[in-house]
């Protein structure tokens, strides 16, 4: 899948009043409380990543900012309203939820060919978006006979239709294989760089890192971080590094002797916490230690969104 | 309602093939079994077949195709909303425009009315070609007005079962109630002396009185009985209009 549409001008700026503003937003289903008093702005013309665990309520507060949901309280504000009273809408806000899937005994073309019409789109963005997710070639057939993966590429087509300012994604990873994962991340990149907004949700710390300029984490309805994705690294993301010595043993009682923790894996490597490569490896050359690896491990980030959040359930 | 949404739910209604099979299936039903009628009744009024009805009028016969091609009216107002219902494309549709419910019924009108103007002309006019010289002009007293009343009914059962559908979010339901009332069951309730005055206010029945050449004395008007099916059809699409405001996605 190639997204090498043409490059569009920015969007001017939208309402003084910010492009979405979620404001005590609250729903609960029978006993369970899915959002709890939720706040936070989302900054305008960047990616936002909004992460939290299956089940925390990101969904929920979506469908509620797009007016699929009532909130039992609060409110979401997009370009300064509420979603139902926006004007031809599409052309706003587009949106990729799971509870909004095109028919599947509808063409991808008719399905667009329809949304068109409703916000009075014109008939040609049809044929850009579905080049722009790289549909093109099966625009004529029935979306029953899609793949997962071709699925949620036909739901981003029907959210870039409008050309909107503002871009609300659930999930859009779900379903696509590694290089689909690749391709929407230069997307989700290329459409802030023209500078729309975009909120996109996640369960995957690591996926977010990558892709988002800013992140609002959540769990159990509730607001957990709100922070610049530089920020959550510094704060949050103890640095781990994986050493493999020639001398374990010695470059071992060197790294306690600086006080850094440290711990051996079975294979003779060495795990270092709190500090990073330059630090390590400059231990090991004062004290004439070799190395054989010297690497930051990647997994930290997740592991610190999993402690934010409460440890894996 | 406006326009281009009328417009998006027309193209949604002529990309599927169930609401589309329906809508053909009306003038289909009734030229049809318009014809099979027409023949048949040629047949017995040729042999003198005793079994023939005693208040048999030609021009009465030319509706009996239509009240089969109900049926088909009734799944295509059913399947029109329950399209949404399935896959969960009402999410995408509520997206498109936050109200659309009017939209639908109007897109689900604007489609039935021709099908149901095409069912009613060549449905009677079948049934008189095969009941051959014993057939009656299109133009006799009553015939013409029984005809836009047809459509008006074909019309008001697909508003009917479209508001239904809406309450149920499924075909099932709906159809499982409408089909066999308008088959048998409201037929039934009305020759059963304890059922028969209240089985007359039935939505079918009442609304029969639309497509009713030369109504009977005891017999509701045609006028009567369209206020009675306009009060169903009202009260139905009221409950699913107020269903589907407060629901969520």
């Amino acid at each position: 899948m190639t997204y090498a549409g043409p490059m569009r001008p920015p969007h001017p700026a939208c309402d003084s009043a910010g492009v979405l503003q979620i404001r005590e937003l609250t729903k609960s289903y029978r006993r369970r409380t899915a959002v709890d008093r939720l706040t936070f702005d989302v900054p305008e013309g960047r990616v936002t990543g909004f992460l939290g665990p299956n089940g925390a309520g990101k969904s929920t507060t979506m469908r509620m900012i797009l007016g699929l949901v009532r909130p039992d309280g609060g409110r979401a504000l997009v370009h300064g309203r509420p979603y139902a009273e926006l004007d031809a809408p599409l052309t706003r806000v587009g949106a990729l939820l799971e509870s909004a899937a095109p028919h599947p005994g509808r063409t991808a073309y008719h399905h667009l060919l329809w949304v068109a019409q409703s916000n009075r789109i014109g008939r040609g963005r049809i044929r850009e978006v579905l080049a722009d997710v790289g549909l093109a070639d099966v625009a004529g057939q029935r979306a029953g006979g899609f793949s997962l993966g071709m699925t949620q590429r036909l739901g981003l087509a029907t959210a870039l239709l409008g050309d909107p300012p503002l871009l609300v994604l659930d999930e859009p990873a779900n379903g696509l294989d590694p290089e689909g994962a690749r391709d929407l991340r230069e997307l989700l990149r290329r459409l802030a760089g023209e500078g729309r907004t975009v909120l996109v949700s996640s369960h995957l710390m690591a996926e977010m890192a990558q892709t988002a300029d800013h992140l609002v984490v959540i769990d159990r309805g509730r607001l957990l971080a709100d922070l610049s994705t530089a920020e959550f690294v510094a704060r949050h993301a103890r640095a781990r590094v994986r050493v493999r010595a020639r001398e374990p043993e010695r470059l071992l009682q060197a790294l306690i002797a600086e006080g850094i923790a440290v711990t051996g894996m079975a294979d003779g490597s060495l795990v270092v916490e709190g500090v990073g490569t330059h630090r390590v490896g400059a231990i090991a050359l004062a004290r004439g230690v070799t190395l054989d690896e010297l690497s930051t491990l990647d997994a930290s980030l997740e592991e610190a969104f999993l402690r934010l959040v409460g440890g894996p359930r | 309602m406006s326009p281009a949404l009328l417009r998006a739910e027309l193209t949604k209604i002529r990309t599927l093939r169930g609401p589309l099979t329906a809508l053909a299936l009306i003038p289909l039903v009734a030229v049809g079994i318009g014809v099979l009628n027409g023949w048949s009744v040629r047949d017995s009024i040729e042999t003198r077949n005793p079994r023939l009805r005693p208040d048999f009028t030609a021009e009465q016969a030319g509706f009996d195709g239509v009240q089969y091609a109900q049926l088909a009216a009734i799944v295509f107002g059913v399947l029109v909303v329950t399209a949404e219902y399935g896959a969960g494309t009402i999410g995408v549709s509520l997206l498109t425009a936050p109200r659309l419910y009017l939209a639908k019924l109007g897109a689900a009108v604007l489609a039935v009315l021709p099908a149901a103007a095409v069912a009613t002309v060549l449905g009677t006019a079948a049934t008189q070609l095969a009941l051959g010289p014993h057939g009656a002009s299109l133009l006799s007293p009553g015939v013409p007005r029984a005809m836009a009343g047809a459509v008006v009914y074909l019309a008001l059962m697909v508003l009917l079962s479209a508001g239904a559908a809406t309450l149920a979010r499924n075909a099932l339901v709906p159809l499982a109630v409408l089909l066999p009332l308008v088959l048998m069951g409201s037929q039934i309730l009305s020759v059963i002396g304890a059922t028969a005055e209240a089985a007359r206010y039935l939505p079918d029945r009442a609304g029969a009185r639309l497509l009713t050449v030369r109504p009977g004395p005891d017999d509701l008007s045609p006028a009567a009985g369209l206020a009675v099916l306009l009060v169903w059809a009202a009260a139905i699409l009221l409950a699913g209009w107020a269903a589907f405001r407060h629901r969520d996605v």
